[in-house]
This record gives C-alpha cells, sequence and structure tokens, in this order.
C-alpha cells in the first residue's frame, strides 16, 4: 500500500523535480527563511526536490526523506527565486511547484504511517473543539463567535466574514476593528452559525482527509445561509478558500473569495470608507508571504497604508521582502518553535534598522510571534494588524489589543 | 588510501566537537550534499555519497574534525554552496562532508582600510545586503552571485563577471585563515598582515590556497576587499551580421584601454540561435542579427559617462548595431538568472527535454577562438548525432584577465544533456566528449579551467599535461601538508603524489 502511494506521487512530481535537479543552483537557497536560520541543506527547496530523484532511483523511501519537509512555512519564496520560473517559465507555461510537493510529501507521509508528534496531537485537538487548539487560550466551540458579542452582526446572507481561529479566540481586535470597519462603510456581510477552522493546516500537517472534513462543514454551513461569496481576514484562509476547497470540491464549489485587504482598498478608493483621524505613527509593513509571494498582494495593503493621515510609512519593497518571513505558516511553528522564533527575530531585527514604531501586518498568525520577538528589541517595536490602524483612523474604538 | 569505516565512537566524537545536533547521518543528509550543478552520473549517486556530515561554526572544531581525520585516516570533503560547475565539493571516497553553511558571521567592516572580515559560508549577496548602508560592496560577481557563497569562491578561485573593472575572488581576497590537513590553523596573505595587499616578504602563500578545491585545507576567515559602491553602470548589448565581424569588434573593445571597462562577453552564432529558441530577449532581432556582444563598465559617472560614449562609437565602427536600453539594461541585470535554465534542452527532433548543464570554462587566447570555437562545436555535433541526450547550447567567451581585458577568455561551450537517460554507456560517452574538448584546449595552449576546477572526469586526467613539471611541485606540496592524502582525496590526479609509497 505505501509503496503503491510512494510510486504514484514520485509518478506525479517526477518531471517537476527533475526541472530543479538538473538546474540545480539553489537560487531559492537564500530567500528561504527556514535555510537563512538553519544553514542546513537538507532544509533547502533543492534538496525537497532532489529525494524525489532519489526515490526514483536510489531507494530512497517515505521513511528516509519525512522529516525534512517539516523544514517549511510554505511561504512560497523558492518558487519566485526560481530561475525556471522566471526566466522560461511563460514560455513554456511552467511554473516550479515546490509548495505543493511539499504539502504532498506531508500528506504521503501522514498517509504511510510517519506522523509528526506535535502536529498529531495539533490536528487531533483541532478535530476535537473543531477549531484550532491555539496556544494558551481556551478554546470552545460556544465562544468561537465572542468576538462579534457588542456588534450586533447578523447571521448569512450574500457575503460571510470568515473569522480565522487565531482571530476569534486570541487576537480578537483584528476581526471586531474589521467588522466595524466594513459596517463603517455600509457593507453588508454576516456571520456563519457555526464557523469552524478551515482546515488549512490540517491540509498544510497533512492530514487531508480530517481537514476535508472542516472544509465539508464550512461550505455546507455557507450554503445553508444562502453564501455566495466569502471575505477572509487571514491569508492563510484566503490560499485554503482558493487552493484547497476547489481542490476538494472540483466544479461543485461556486463561492467567490475576496480578501479583506483588497476590499477595503476598494471601499477607501470609492470613498465609502472615509479615514479622517490622523494615526501620528511611523510603520513600515510586513508583506505576509501568502499575500505576497502566493498570491501577489502586495499593493492593496499599500494603498491603504497611504491612505491614512498622519502615516509616515517606511516601505520596503516586495520583493525585498520575498526573502522575509515572521516563520508562523505551513505549521512551522507547531514543530519547530525555535527555529520559527528565530525567523521572526530577525523578521523584527529588519524592522528595527527602519526607524520605525509600529511593524503592520496583514496576517493575523505573524502578530503574535512579531509582537513578542518587538518586545525583545530596546526600541520596543510594537505590531499591529492593518484593519486595526484603519479603524483607528476611521475613528473606530475596537477595543484591546492582545500583547 | 581507503577510507575506515566510521565507528560509533568516531561519530561520538565528532559529536562532542560540533555538538549532537550538527552531526548527520541521515541519508538526505548524505544525498543533498553529494552532487553539484555540473553533469552528474545520476544513476550512481549512491557511489558518491560522504558517510557522515558535520556542520560546525567555528575555526576550532573545523580545526579538530579535521585532526580527528587525520589521525584516523578518514576523508575530508569540504563544502559551501555546492554550486560549482565541476566536482569540487563531489566526495570520492566518503569520509566526512564539512558542510561549512553555518560559518556564515561578518567578523569585522573596517571601513578605514576597506575591508571586511567574515567566516566563508556567507552569499555574496547577502553580504552586500548587509553592507550596502555603508556605501560600499564587495565585487565579485558570478553567474552564481545570488546562490554560491565566500568559501566555495576561495576553494574554486572563482571567476568574476565584472573582473576587469574590480578583479576575480584572488585579487578580492587579501588575507585568510585555513585550516590545514593536518589540523594547524594558519593565516595566509600576500606576505603577512590580514589587512595588507601587496608584500614581498617569504612566499606568496595566499595565491596557493586559492583555487585548490578542498584538497591542502579549510578556509574559515577571509578578509576581502571593499570598493565604493559605484555612481555609474554602463551595459550595452550590440548586434553583429556574423561571428566574425562580432569577433573583431571584441578585440577592439577589450584593447581600448578604458579603465571602467568591467567585461566584454562575446555570445556566437550557435548562442544566439539558442537563445531564440525561447529567449523573448532576442526574438524581436531582425534575423541578420546573427551575433551579439555585451559590454558592461563600472565607475564614477565623471568616468563612465565620456568612456561609455567612447565604447558606442568603437562597436558602431566595427559593424556593431546597439540593440537598445531595454535588451541592454535588462539582459545585463539579469545575468545571473539566466545562469542556466535545464527548460531549454531540445532533442534533435527538436522535441523539448529537461537538460542538465555542461559549462566548459576553459581559458583560450583571443587568436585561437575562432578554432576552438569551431572543433568545439564539432564535436558537440557529432555526440548529439550519435547518441540523442545531448545538445549544443552554443558559446560565450569572456573577457578573462582582472584588470586588463584583452588577452585570453573564459571560453564556454554549454552542452545539454538529458540526464534521466544516462546510463554506463552514455556516462561513458559524455566523459569522452569532454575529453576531446578538452585535448583541443591543450592543443591551442590554452588552461582547461579558469574558474571551475580541473575535478571532473575528462578534466582531471589532464592536469598533469597542462601543469608539466608544475604538477611534481604540486604533488610534493601535497605530501607535505597533508601526509596521509585525507583532504578531498581522488581530486586534480594528486593520488599520484603517494603512489612512490
Amino acid at each position: 500500500m505505501s509503496d503503491d502511494l510512494q510510486q504514484k506521487f514520485v509518478k506525479k512530481w517526477l518531471d517537476n523535480a527533475y526541472g530543479c535537479f538538473s538546474s540545480g543552483h539553489k537560487f531559492c537557497r537564500e530567500v528561504c527563511p527556514v535555510m537563512q536560520v538553519t544553514r542546513n541543506e537538507n532544509h533547502s527547496p533543492t534538496a525537497f526536490h532532489a529525494n524525489i530523484v532519489a526515490m526514483n532511483n536510489n531507494g530512497l523511501t517515505v521513511a528516509d526523506v519525512a522529516e525534512d519537509y517539516v523544514n517549511c512555512t510554505l511561504c512560497g519564496a523558492c518558487e519566485l527565486r526560481c530561475p525556471n520560473t522566471l526566466f522560461t517559465g511563460d514560455f513554456y507555461r511552467n511554473r516550479t511547484e515546490t509548495v505543493k510537493v511539499v504539502k504532498a510529501m506531508r500528506a504521503l507521509s501522514v498517509k504511510s504511517g510517519v506522523e509528526q508528534p506535535n502536529w498529531k496531537r495539533w490536528v487531533e485537538a483541532t478535530i476535537d473543539k473543531k477549531s484550532e487548539p491555539v496556544l494558551d487560550v481556551p478554546i470552545d466551540q460556544d465562544r468561537v463567535a465572542d468576538w462579534a458579542k457588542e456588534l450586533d452582526l447578523p447571521i448569512g446572507g450574500e457575503t460571510i466574514l470568515f473569522c480565522d481561529c487565531e482571530a476569534a479566540f486570541y487576537r480578537t481586535s483584528v476581526p471586531k476593528a474589521t467588522a466595524m470597519v466594513l459596517k463603517r462603510a455600509g457593507f453588508k456581510f454576516g456571520l456563519m452559525k457555526e464557523q469552524w477552522c478551515c482546515g488549512g493546516p490540517a491540509a498544510e500537517m497533512g492530514y487531508v482527509e480530517q481537514a476535508r472534513e472542516f472544509a465539508e462543514h464550512n461550505l455546507s454551513d455557507w450554503r445553508a445561509v444562502g453564501a455566495k461569496r466569502i471575505i477572509t481576514l487571514d491569508p492563510h484562509d484566503y490560499i485554503t478558500f482558493t487552493e484547497d476547497y476547489p481542490a476538494y470540491f472540483k466544479n461543485g464549489y461556486d463561492m467567490e473569495i475576496v480578501h479583506i485587504t483588497e476590499l477595503v482598498a476598494e471601499l477607501i478608493k470609492e470613498k465609502k470608507l472615509r479615514l479622517k483621524k490622523p494615526v501620528k505613527r511611523v510603520v513600515t509593513y510586513h508583506d505576509p508571504c501568502r499575500l505576497n509571494k502566493r498570491k501577489g498582494i502586495y499593493e492593496s495593503p499599500r494603498e491603504i497604508l497611504r491612505s491614512i493621515p498622519g502615516l509616515t510609512f517606511k516601505d520596503v519593497d516586495h520583493v525585498t521582502q520575498w526573502s522575509y518571513c515572521s516563520g508562523a505558516g505551513g505549521g512551522f511553528a507547531v514543530e519547530r518553535p525555535q527555529i520559527a522564533e528565530e525567523i521572526s527575530r530577525r523578521r523584527m531585527s529588519r524592522a528595527a534598522e527602519l526607524d520605525v514604531d509600529i511593524l503592520v501586518s496583514a496576517c493575523v498568525w505573524s502578530e503574535r510571534p512579531l509582537t513578542a520577538r518587538g518586545k525583545e528589541l530596546d526600541s520596543k517595536i510594537e505590531v499591529r494588524d492593518l484593519m486595526e490602524l484603519v479603524a483607528e483612523a476611521a475613528g473606530l474604538d475596537y477595543g484591546g489589543v492582545k500583547t | 588510501m581507503s577510507s575506515v569505516a566510521i565507528s560509533e565512537p568516531v561519530i561520538d566524537e565528532l559529536r562532542a566537537i560540533v555538538g549532537p545536533t550538527y552531526v548527520l547521518t541521515s541519508k538526505t543528509a548524505r544525498y543533498n550534499r553529494t552532487r553539484v550543478p555540473a553533469p552528474f552520473p545520476v544513476h550512481r549517486w549512491s557511489e558518491f555519497l560522504p558517510d557522515i556530515v558535520v556542520l560546525p561554526e567555528t575555526t576550532e572544531q573545523v580545526s579538530e574534525v579535521v585532526k580527528l581525520a587525520n589521525r584516523l585516516k578518514i576523508p575530508v570533503v569540504p563544502r559551501a554552496g555546492g554550486t560549482g560547475l565541476a566536482d569540487g565539493a563531489v566526495p570520492l571516497r566518503g569520509g566526512i562532508l564539512v558542510d561549512i553553511k553555518r560559518m556564515d558571521k561578518i567578523l569585522e567592516i573596517d571601513l578605514d582600510n576597506r575591508t571586511v572580515t567574515l567566516q566563508p559560508g556567507i552569499n555574496m549577496l547577502k553580504l552586500n545586503e548587509e553592507i550596502l548602508k555603508y556605501g560600499v560592496f564587495y565585487p565579485d560577481d558570478p553567474a552564481s552571485y545570488p546562490c554560491s557563497l565566500v568559501g566555495g569562491r576561495i576553494g574554486t578561485s572563482g571567476f568574476s563577471l565584472i573582473a576587469g573593472r574590480y578583479g576575480h575572488t584572488r585579487d578580492l581576497v587579501i588575507s585568510m585563515q585555513v585550516v590545514l590537513p593536518t589540523g594547524e590553523i594558519i593565516e595566509v596573505g600576500d606576505g603577512g598582515g590580514r589587512k595588507i595587499r601587496k608584500s614581498s616578504t617569504g612566499f606568496h602563500l595566499k595565491h596557493l590556497f586559492m583555487g585548490h578545491q578542498g584538497t591542502l585545507g579549510i578556509c574559515t576567515e577571509a578578509t576581502l576587499e571593499l570598493v565604493p559602491r559605484p555612481e555609474a553602470e554602463f551595459a550595452a548589448f550590440f548586434g553583429y551580421k556574423d561571428f566574425e565581424s562580432a569577433y573583431r569588434s571584441t578585440g577592439a573593445l577589450t584593447k581600448s584601454g578604458l579603465a571602467t571597462l568591467a567585461s566584454v562577453v562575446l555570445f556566437d552564432e550557435r548562442k544566439i540561435q539558442y537563445l531564440r529558441r525561447d529567449d523573448e530577449a532576442y526574438i524581436p532581432q531582425p534575423r541578420n542579427l546573427k551575433s551579439v556582444i555585451a559590454v558592461s563598465m563600472y565607475g564614477a559617472v565623471d568616468e563612465v559617462k565620456p568612456a561609455g560614449r567612447r565604447l558606442m562609437q568603437i562597436a558602431k565602427d566595427t559593424g556593431g548595431k546597439y540593440l537598445g536600453d531595454e535588451v541592454s539594461q535588462g539582459d545585463w541585470a539579469s545575468r545571473h538568472d539566466r545562469y542556466a535554465t535545464p527548460l531549454h534542452g531540445r532533442l534533435l527532433d527538436r522535441r523539448v527535454v529537461p537538460m542538465c548543464w555542461h559549462c566548459e570554462d576553459a581559458s583560450i587566447n583571443y587568436s585561437n577562438i575562432p578554432n576552438v570555437m569551431r572543433e568545439w562545436h564539432e564535436i558537440a555535433d557529432r555526440y548529439i548525432k550519435k547518441y540523442g541526450i545531448f545538445d549544443d547550447w552554443g558559446c560565450f567567451f569572456y573577457t578573462n584577465a582582472a584588470y586588463k581585458p584583452w588577452g585570453d577568455y573564459l571560453s564556454e561551450i554549454d552542452i545539454g544533456i538529458w540526464e534521466q537517460k544516462l546510463n554506463d554507456k552514455t556516462w561513458k560517452a559524455w566523459v569522452n566528449c569532454k575529453r576531446e574538448i578538452t585535448e583541443v584546449t591543450l592543443k591551442y595552449n590554452g588552461s582547461i579551467t579558469a574558474c571551475h576546477g580541473s575535478t571532473r572526469e575528462g578534466d582531471a586526467e589532464y592536469v598533469p599535461e597542462e601543469m608539466g613539471g608544475g604538477f611534481e611541485v604540486m604533488k610534493r606540496i601535497k605530501r607535505v601538508l597533508d601526509p596521509n592524502n585525507i583532504m578531498n582525496p581522488g581530486k586534480n590526479m594528486l593520488d599520484n603524489a603517494y603512489e612512490e609509497d
């Protein structure tokens, strides 16, 4: 059984692997956030492909290679930096696929009985609670919409705001600020009857069947409340809904997925949302990997920041940020917390070089580790979510920020 | 000598030296530190594995590992980026692979004396990102600029694309710290003094430890030149009606004597045909454009502006047609990323297959370029027809000498190899093809390798011939420094040094 699965996997990914192996240049290595810290070649995207070639003709098995594939935040920088993608990709309609390979290898590992202990526990807890076991915060499905208590939001409607687990249970200021901003702009939306985890983290950890159960619950909830459009406030959810769900449901999936930064930038442009209260702070922006590197969304957050009065915005080019990461993605921090911590520490020290007092992010998962590292700095850089800043500029009191 | 099996007590000793986390024994750790981007007999991958991998962080750790290996006569193979286009970092006898990537710290930036001292596991792009704020840069600019590491540049004595202006690795490394094959730690420069560029004291040992391919020790620190960030870059691409006129124009441009000239690169007609397969930059060019030259200059605005005008005039007078700012600036800016793409590979029937890349890097004198180029293509064509897994990607000729870019050229024929079809028979065919190419180089009094090192099959066998009487001296030096032949054994025919025993 396991042999068959491995053979199928190798057959599917061998050409893609050879595209990298035959080049072998490792341009990806120095932009890879994990490699930059560990300097261990096993963790390089090149190795992820070379292993598949070795599985094909040198007898390596999934058991030999599985653990190496833990060392990836699925940020996608390697794919962008790959010369095959950059220079001949358009012509040959080729893109070096590494994120998909890592996810597929993790899935193959789980199916072959090679599991990672912390991921296993994490996914089991998610199945148990229906939301992710957000660290140090009690998770209870009855409280999944507590953040919205005072906001009087309807259930259902054509447009649903999907609130990520970390946002629902930990940094509740993000969904609260987001919802208040949308209301202020007169934008109509509702909540789900019962939101479960999007399933993305389970899928990233290799537990695809389990992830699919979450997806099925959420999709049927959306259908039950008449939803046609889902607003995501977390980039990881945006990936899950635009990449995983279509793969699960094929043609049966017809939801429009809109990311909050795109929507809010539009609302500002259309003058439906007016930002009048000056925010006199010096900020830089952290491009969340999944928005910038995987989805090419880097303009709307900057447009939003530039429309906030009083703000001094010290921008770092989104291409420079290909090599930045908070370390929070792809389940990596759950299995390798120390390396993840060093990745976020380096990200914050980049911000410190710019003499700013706020690092603005648009990814709620990045905000907890970055906040912790920001506190260690002499300059005490604060970490704020873009929507929190927008709410402030709109004169909205969205409550306290978890730090 | 032969490798002893690395037993559990030896592994424990290594763990005690570098820390248990940094001794790797897994299959993937060993498989992924075996090959480099040079053509590789993938069907025999397991024959080239190291027995064990260590990831040291300090000079002392490297020294202790080497002392242990010397005591037990275990081969040691140093590895930096593993991005070489020859086999310097490929283990031939198993042993301990010393991967220096964790040694990536900048130790001192001295702006008064314009030096940076660092560990050799750092990449040049990363280094330049760090020192940008001081208005200086480290101008070692190979095609592998975004991925190769300083240590590998030293181990191979690398080639920089802008060396006509700034020099190559050997010119940019002022001094270095080296762990010898017996474990002693020494410092070498032109003479003494970590930051002294010119000395007549003693022997010039820096050059001995530059490009030795890990056969004489492991570089653990280096002091590098910092140059002012240039105010101006001038890049120009010119098209020609045939190779002959581009070749003559190359001679005129390189002999112009302009001090800011950093490089002249000549593309032959086969290279242009290859690029026309899919490179959008060349598709819009008229069909009568058959050969191309790329020129670059760096320096202060006051120097580069008038010199650029002079170069434009020389190119025009010698038959060159300027290809416009977009091609010139765009293609020059992307010189690193075009390093190679396996997707360009074509079989004789034009079928696209992913191919790995052989990059010949012989040094050839200007006057011999036309003959060498013709003979190389004839060899490639024969093998393409006979075996159906090779492809000719054309030739580049890069100005080779530092500061005086006229007399000889890094001469590159690029050959695609359909790696998935390699077996004993086709690998042997490839090595024979490589040997024929090398023989042409030597016939025209060239050097086998300008920058990758003579460590590949098809190159290494010819080291004694190229070096002549010097090879005897090499052998004596090797025996004295490395009495047990532990450092990267099997490379550069240096096993011969021990045959008399």
